[in-house]
């Protein structure tokens, strides 16, 4: 195994009284590919975003990259569920995946052509090249979360940070996306959050369950019990 | 009847001023006023746009009680507007989940102060009458000085700043984790809205600002896809309301603010019956 690239000891968070991590502890390695489960509330989200340094921990330490989170967020791309934009903002696909570089603006405030060349490559990673002139909001759900995922791929991100990318999109869209991070798979560090396991668990490296504390299993290792929301500690088979 | 219009805004001097004003204005509020709409932030320009009553109110009384006369309620709306741009602006960061009910409380609080300097100064406040419900035949040759300086500041920052904004108005999230000054640009566009809200006061008053702000370019949504094109239709539309609205005062001897935002009102209802783009 290569060099843990994000190091978590003993983390404790809470909102308000409500605590949601609780001496939480995980390392992931270069290139892994991993799969974030867990029951609701149970601080998935919470803990991409202690990752991304929006929050801070209470206790315990985190480092990624070998630097604090917030120093290491240029090296992050962050990809939330495309359910949460307005479907009405004015803004095409192409402006959307440059905006995912907006920290490379000139100082009178457009986009470098090297930062253009950067977003086609992503929308042609993504397969969307044909659509950059469209609206965000006419796009299909598969579409729309395509175009988020260039819009991370935009700036070479050494970590890819996904937040249900799969929900609320059809089977079709499902692959296509599932395809997608197969082709990134070993190329940057993916962290995947997702509620439907199953069909991750021939293309992730690892298993983190995040209930509180966080579990790391292997994919063979995952209970049928957790397609039914019953989330426990894995079983070791002696 | 379109000749004696014509030669209404080409011989009177103050029909002049006002095309100039309306013209002016209608380019920084359809920018403006752009991203006031897909930023969803309407409410807190409405409550900068009250709040300005403070500043006028503050000046007014300076003027006639206290004897300083190169102040003018331009002026005290121009630093109460920036002023309370800065407070909800902190107040959007600091209090998310209690925004909307501090920001009514300034909104009051503005109007209040308003009422209580006016009260204190002598006489019946024609001016002030006028920047609450908008004069733009009133509108002098300083006052269109002042406007297209503001104009330019407006252009200026937008040029440089497009970009960013469109980034921070569609998702905030993504531009903190590239480090970029979310909030620096959050307070700047807020203060751009701010000085739009003054210019606009010339032409529909302080209470009709927010009709002047948002309709344009809600109308202009249905139509444009990309917000560089609802920028340039608000833009066309601002000069429009302003226009007609100023002519059909004029003939009818309407008030000019409450006219402009009326034809605004009517042409965004029969936007509806365009479908979306």
């Amino acid at each position: 195994m290569s060099d843990p690239i994000i190091e978590v000891k003993d983390i404790s968070f809470s909102y308000g009284k409500t605590p949601i991590l609780k001496k939480a502890s995980l390392t992931i390695f270069k290139g892994e590919f991993i799969a974030i489960f867990g029951p609701n509330g149970g601080g998935k989200t919470t803990l991409l975003n202690l990752l991304m340094g929006f929050l801070k921990q209470e206790e315990g330490s985190i480092s990624v990259l070998g630097k604090l989170p917030k120093n290491a967020r240029g090296e992050i791309g962050y990809v939330p569920q495309f359910a949460k934009f307005d479907k009405q903002f004015p803004i095409s696909v192409f402006e959307l995946v440059l905006s995912g570089a907006v920290k490379e603006c000139t100082w009178w405030g457009s986009y470098p052509q090297k930062v253009k060349d950067r977003a086609h490559k992503a929308l042609e990673k993504v397969s969307l090249s044909h659509l950059k002139d469209e609206s965000f909001g006419t796009l299909s759900g598969g579409q729309a979360q395509r175009v988020l995922i260039a819009r991370a791929l935009v700036s070479s991100p050494q970590i890819l940070l996904l937040d249900e990318p799969i929900a609320s999109v059809d089977a079709k869209s499902e692959k296509e996306i599932y395809d997608l991070l197969l082709t990134l798979k070993g190329s940057m560090t993916i962290l995947m959050v997702t509620h439907d396991l199953e069909p991750l668990l021939d293309k992730a490296d690892r298993l983190l369950c995040v209930r509180k504390t966080v579990s790391s299993l292997l994919p063979k290792e995952a209970c049928g019990h957790y397609s039914m929301g019953l989330y426990h500690e894995p079983i070791k088979l002696i | 009847m379109i000749q004696s219009l014509i030669s209404l805004f080409t011989e009177n001097p103050f029909f002049q001023f006002a095309l100039l004003a309306g013209i002016a204005s209608s380019i920084t509020s359809g920018i403006m006023g752009s991203y006031v709409v897909v930023k969803r932030i309407v409410f807190i320009s409405g409550s900068i746009s009250h709040s300005v009553l403070g500043g006028m109110g503050l000046c007014l009384w300076l003027k006639r009680v206290h004897g300083i006369s190169w102040i003018t309620p331009l002026d005290g709306a121009l630093v109460f507007a920036l002023l309370s741009a800065l407070l909800i602006g902190w107040t959007h960061l600091r209090f998310k989940e209690r925004e909307d009910t501090i920001i009514a409380a300034l909104w009051s609080t503005g109007m209040a102060l308003g009422i209580i300097f006016i009260s204190l100064t002598p006489g019946y406040n024609v001016e002030l009458m006028n920047f609450l419900f908008g004069n733009i035949l009133w509108v002098s040759k300083s006052d269109i000085l002042l406007i297209l300086g503001l104009d330019a500041i407006v252009l200026l920052a937008v040029f440089f700043f497009h970009n960013r904004f469109l980034a921070i108005c569609f998702d905030e999230v993504q531009a903190r984790l590239q480090n970029v000054k979310v909030n620096l640009l959050y307070f700047l566009l807020l203060g751009l809205v701010a000085i739009s809200v003054v210019l606009l006061i010339q032409v529909v008053g302080a209470i009709l600002v927010i009709a002047m702000l948002a309709i344009p370019p809600a109308i202009a949504g249905r139509f444009q896809k990309r917000l560089t094109g609802i920028m340039v239709l608000s833009i066309f539309l601002g000069i429009l309301f302003t226009l007609t609205g100023t002519s059909v005062s004029y003939y009818l001897n309407w008030p000019p603010g409450a006219t402009i935002a009326l034809g605004a009102a009517s042409a965004y209802s029969l936007s509806f019956l365009k479908k979306r783009n």
